[in-house]
């Protein structure tokens, strides 16, 4: 009687044991991909820190650029030392290795896509995975002639003044209607004039 | 006497192994739970499929249609700064300066499933850090304003006059923009030009008075004959 109340001990503690092993095994595979930082906290660090990097910065040593664009783009042309790492990829883990590697030994990793808008989704991405050794290429990229133009752009720059635009159509529009009040009074004088010259017909008679 | 003793120490011994392993696997869940609670918001995978999809992009034209059809399903959310949303701003938009997002006070504008969220600021990579930030803590119906502004601008504001050449949809597509354009009000110059033969049609009334001056020139001749 006393063993098999041993027996039944024993093999509730095993039971618990496997299925807490169970449950750590199940959140582990949950935890391949986990944010480092929370949304707050990203955005705090976006307004304070400087992720843009110009074209002139990323040619450093130390710096790693990445070409977030699809394979076939960068088969075409490239920026010199580049790796194509591209967006739909970035959370494969081969792929997350490399970037560990790289924010390990210090390495500033730049993102650069046909524009900073695209580069801007990977960045944030990867960004609140925790790899705060990103940079964003400030260039636009275009491939002419299979060679790649990197132009510099200005970030969320207005290209003009909307409000001063609508305002200078409506005053433009006022100068005109000025102009036509001055033109009604022109054939309101020739009239008068006409009558002028029936007067001295029916005087000299 | 030796068995019973032995028998009570392996029923502890058993006592003691169970406590172990519910320690262990208490453990093991303690370890493995603590990074959790940061996960806020979707899965990382789901946020990247929903990111780079271009359906969360909405066009100019459709904002504009959607502002001068009066459409109530959705709202306007301007990320730029306080001195950018004074100077231009579309019409009824809510200001949420980007680095406010988060705010408390503005979270019943974002997270909710009445109305469509646009977000839109100089271009729309503002926008879009505003968009994956709000989709990351799992808002729904949200959208971007596709090249924000500067389209605004040299699409609807100001759009290009199409040239001789191009395809009939450019020039009904200009239409449209151009009536667009007026409606945010911008004057143009040309509208007054179609008025001015108007004035002109009010001159060749004046002939008129012109019709009757021989009709007198015809009294004074009876006169002079008189005479």
């Amino acid at each position: 009687m006393k063993e098999f109340k041993n027996v039944k001990r024993l093999s509730i503690g095993p039971a618990i044991f496997i299925l807490a092993l169970i449950i750590a095994f199940l959140s582990y595979e949950r935890s391949e991909n986990l944010y480092a930082m929370d949304a707050a906290s990203t955005l705090e660090s976006l307004t304070t820190r400087n992720y843009v990097i110009s074209i002139e910065d990323s040619k450093q040593s130390g710096v790693v650029l990445v070409d977030i664009r699809n394979p076939y783009e960068f088969e075409n042309s490239h920026l010199e030392n580049a790796i194509n790492i591209p967006t739909p990829d970035i959370l494969k883990e081969e792929n997350q290795t490399i970037f560990k590697e790289w924010k390990e030994s210090n390495k500033t990793v730049t993102l650069y896509g046909k524009d900073i808008e695209e580069a801007n989704i990977p960045f944030l991405l990867l960004y609140q995975l925790g790899y705060d050794n990103l940079k964003l290429l400030n260039a636009e990229n275009r491939c002419v002639q299979n060679k790649l133009r990197t132009d510099p752009t200005n970030l969320e720059k207005p290209i003009a003044n909307i409000r001063a635009f609508i305002d200078e159509s409506i005053r433009k529009s006022k100068i005109k209607k000025v102009v036509k009040k001055e033109r009604k009074p022109v054939p309101k004088k020739i009239v008068p004039v006409k009558k002028k010259k029936k007067k001295p017909i029916e005087g000299g008679c | 006497m030796v068995k019973k003793k032995l028998a009570k120490t392996s029923s502890f011994r058993y006592v003691i192994f169970t406590l172990f392993l519910i320690v262990i696997a208490g453990g093991l869940i303690f370890w493995y739970k603590a990074p959790e609670p940061e996960q806020e918001g979707i899965k990382v995978e789901q946020l990247l499929n929903d990111a780079i999809s271009s359906e969360r992009y909405i066009s100019t034209d459709q904002v504009a249609q959607k502002i001068i059809g009066e459409d109530p399903s959705f709202i306007l959310i301007d990320v730029r700064s306080a001195d950018n949303y004074e100077t231009y701003s579309l019409p009824n938009a809510i200001n949420i300066p980007i680095q406010n997002l988060l705010d408390e006070e503005y979270v019943g504008y974002l997270n909710q499933s009445q109305y469509d969220v646009i977000f839109y600021s100089n271009d729309n990579f503002y926008a879009d850090q505003a968009w994956l930030l709000c989709k990351r803590l799992g808002y729904k119906n949200l959208r971007v304003l596709e090249g924000g502004m500067n389209r605004w601008f040299t699409t609807i504001i100001n759009p290009t006059v199409p040239d001789e050449n191009m395809a009939a949809e450019d020039f009904e597509l200009y239409s449209t923009r151009k009536a667009a354009s007026m409606y945010f009000g911008v004057v143009y110059p040309e509208p007054i030009t179609v008025e001015e033969p108007i004035v002109k049609k009010t001159v060749p009334k004046k002939p008129a008075p012109k019709k009757v001056i021989p009709v007198k020139k015809k009294k004074k001749r009876p006169v002079e004959g008189g005479c």
